[in-house]
């Protein structure tokens, strides 16, 4: 009996604490009127320009016309799939955006970190500085102009280094932007020349804060520079380039749709057209807005696979995750 | 304890050396497409189409611009771009302040919700098509509006700010708070100026995103009185002429397209950078500080 008369007590206790808080819930609400109002804006921002998008991926399921909009527009299932992945233009896309990706991974993701790992080895601190500012500028230019200084300079006919090439080691002029042989490696050089410098911030961050101390330790134990580097600032940076390579991979789906439009011309579409660019060519200029959406459907769903699995694995190895 | 620092052996000298030579040259080869341009700009078109200019002018002269100036077209463009890079940034960081104030208020009822929201339009990204009939259906087609209204916020600046912001000390809200004063003071009193570098570090960011894109230019602005410099940029390269593709020169189809004469092609190149690389040197140290402070939150 006592039991039960306890019990109803603190029932009544939880029961009470539970209007308590939610008044002061109510309460707390009320005084913040003014942060919700402050997100009015930002959320009618994501409704309209985030979330209504990703609704008018249904268009993926249709036969789009703009005439009948999107609800108007007549269901046809996963036609559009079954139409994409027959087509060898999807293969070749697909194949593409993932070969530029491998190219830039492979090249592009260590640039950074030796250009950080010599800058750091520099001892004149303005050098060092001046030297980084520098190598920080192509990120800060237009793809538009690094596209069209590209071409000038690899020109086969007026362009610098082929009349390097010609005049000091005697080779034929090569046309680096016209080849499918050469164009992927154009491409990766110009992501390289972009975003190498600008990506040693992080990786000269992370080195500022190795201690200074088992340096001189592995001195006094005779270790040489080469070594050090080894052994200490490498180890020392680990996370830093753990974390930036999972994030890398998160993106695996992605090209750069400004670097590639900049880049591509019609001789070498076969290893150049990549997913964006296709879905722009195929959908905006040639009017095949359903098919195309299924095609951007389907990128978007292996990024967001690649990002949540990214996460997850950024979480495993005990680092914050990205939520 | 000092002898470690008494002798350097010759091999790490040289590899000290050699460190030093290695970087020059790496900023040599980032900088010189450039310096190529301003050469070729200040050049006559037929040194540039002969291959002369390799590191200063040939043939002196200040056609190009000349010419530039006269049809006026780049740098209408240039005032264009100038209005959106300007109006657009504006946009961003009230909006982005908008976002990151509440957000990074942990007492923020239904904050889990809200974050979960705009996070996940962050990972699943929907497509081109999506948006441009979102655009076209919404009647905004060749108007700027087209370009502001969807680039409102970058979620991954407005994350950064966010984290800035929660990294500030509660007490100063606090008192402020006893004190009477309300969010929207608190926010513009005492958050704002606290906030300073990282405001200046994301609207250059912002600022550099609107002044160098041009695809959603080429998707939404038709009419040529509104074009941006960019776009007139890209039109200009992809204009190319085939022979500077495809080497031997002078093929009929080439002649039949009009094409921009080289010198005039680098001046709008160095036209088009100048802007960037002027403000440049006054203004990297809040690039770098920005990418610092986004890393923390990672």
């Amino acid at each position: 009996m006592s039991g039960t008369k306890s019990e109803l007590a603190a029932f009544a206790t939880d029961r009470d604490e539970v209007i308590v808080r939610r008044q002061s819930r109510w309460k707390r609400v009320a005084q913040d009127r003014s942060l919700y109002v402050m997100l009015l804006p930002v959320i009618a921002f994501y409704l309209l320009f985030k979330y209504a998008p990703m609704g008018g991926e249904i268009i993926a399921f249709k036969n789009y016309r703009f005439v009948d909009g999107i609800l108007g527009s007549d269901w046809v299932g996963l036609k559009h799939f079954r139409l994409l992945f027959q087509s060898p233009d999807f293969w070749r896309v697909l194949r593409n955006t993932l070969l530029l990706n491998v190219y830039s991974l492979v090249l592009g993701f260590p640039a950074p970190i030796l250009l950080a790992l010599m800058l750091n080895e520099v001892r004149k601190e303005l050098f060092k500085r001046v030297i980084q500012n520098l190598l920080y500028i192509p990120h800060f230019i237009s793809w538009a102009v690094l596209g069209g200084i590209l071409i000038a300079v690899l020109s086969p006919s007026t362009g610098v280094v082929n009349f390097v090439l010609e005049r000091v080691f005697g080779l034929e002029p090569i046309y680096f932007m016209a080849s499918s042989a050469w164009w992927p490696a154009a491409y990766t050089v110009s992501s390289i020349w972009r975003e190498a410098g600008w990506g040693t911030i992080l990786y000269l961050a992370a080195m500022a804060a190795v201690d200074p101390q088992l340096y001189e330790a592995a001195k006094i134990d005779g270790a040489g520079k080469l070594r050090q580097i080894w052994h200490i600032t490498l180890p020392g940076i680990r996370s830093t380039i753990a974390i930036l390579l999972i994030l890398r991979m998160g993106s695996m789906m992605d090209v750069g749709l400004e670097q590639t439009l900049s880049l591509q011309n019609s001789s070498v579409l076969d290893v150049a057209d990549v997913i964006s660019t296709y879905v722009y060519r195929i959908g905006l200029q040639n009017m095949n807005y359903s098919y195309s959406t299924a095609l951007g459907l389907f990128q978007s769903l292996i990024g967001l696979i690649l990002v949540v699995g990214v996460n997850r694995v950024i979480r495993l190895i005990g680092e914050r995750g990205l939520w | 304890m000092e002898y470690g620092h008494k002798r350097v052996s010759p091999l790490s000298l040289a590899l000290r050396a050699l460190n030093v030579v290695l970087l020059s040259l790496c900023a040599f080869i980032a900088l010189y497409p450039f310096w190529y341009e301003i050469s070729a700009s200040f050049s006559s078109s037929r040194a540039i189409t002969a291959g002369e200019v390799s590191l200063w002018p040939v043939e002196f002269n200040t056609v190009a611009y000349e010419r530039l100036l006269q049809d006026g077209q780049l740098f209408r463009a240039m005032g264009n771009t100038a209005l959106v890079t300007l109006v657009g940034t504006l946009f961003n960081m009230a909006m982005t302040v908008l976002a990151a104030y509440p957000l990074s208020r942990k007492r923020l009822l239904g904050r889990g919700p809200l974050l979960l929201f705009i996070t996940f339009s962050m990972i699943f990204v929907s497509g081109l098509i999506p948006n441009f009939i979102l655009i076209k259906s919404l009647g905004l087609m060749d108007s700027y509006w087209a370009l502001w209204l969807p680039g409102l916020i970058s979620t991954y600046n407005m994350f950064v700010m966010k984290s800035f912001m929660e990294g500030l000390p509660e007490e100063i809200e606090e008192s402020a708070a006893i004190d009477g004063a309300g969010n929207w003071r608190i926010l513009v009193q005492i958050m704002l100026p606290l906030c300073k570098p990282i405001l200046a570090a994301l609207s250059l960011f912002y600022a550099v995103g609107w002044w160098n894109a041009y695809f959603n230019v080429m998707l939404y602005i038709t009419s040529s009185d509104l074009q941006t410099l960019m776009l007139k940029l890209y039109q200009m390269i992809t204009s190319v002429d085939p022979s500077l593709l495809n080497g031997g020169g002078g093929s009929e189809a080439a002649s039949t397209v009009v094409l921009t004469p080289e010198a005039i092609k680098a001046a709008s190149v160095v036209v088009a950078i100048a802007p960037i690389l002027c403000v440049y040197p006054f203004l990297q140290r809040y690039f770098v500080k920005g990418v610092l402070i986004g890393s923390v939150k990672g």
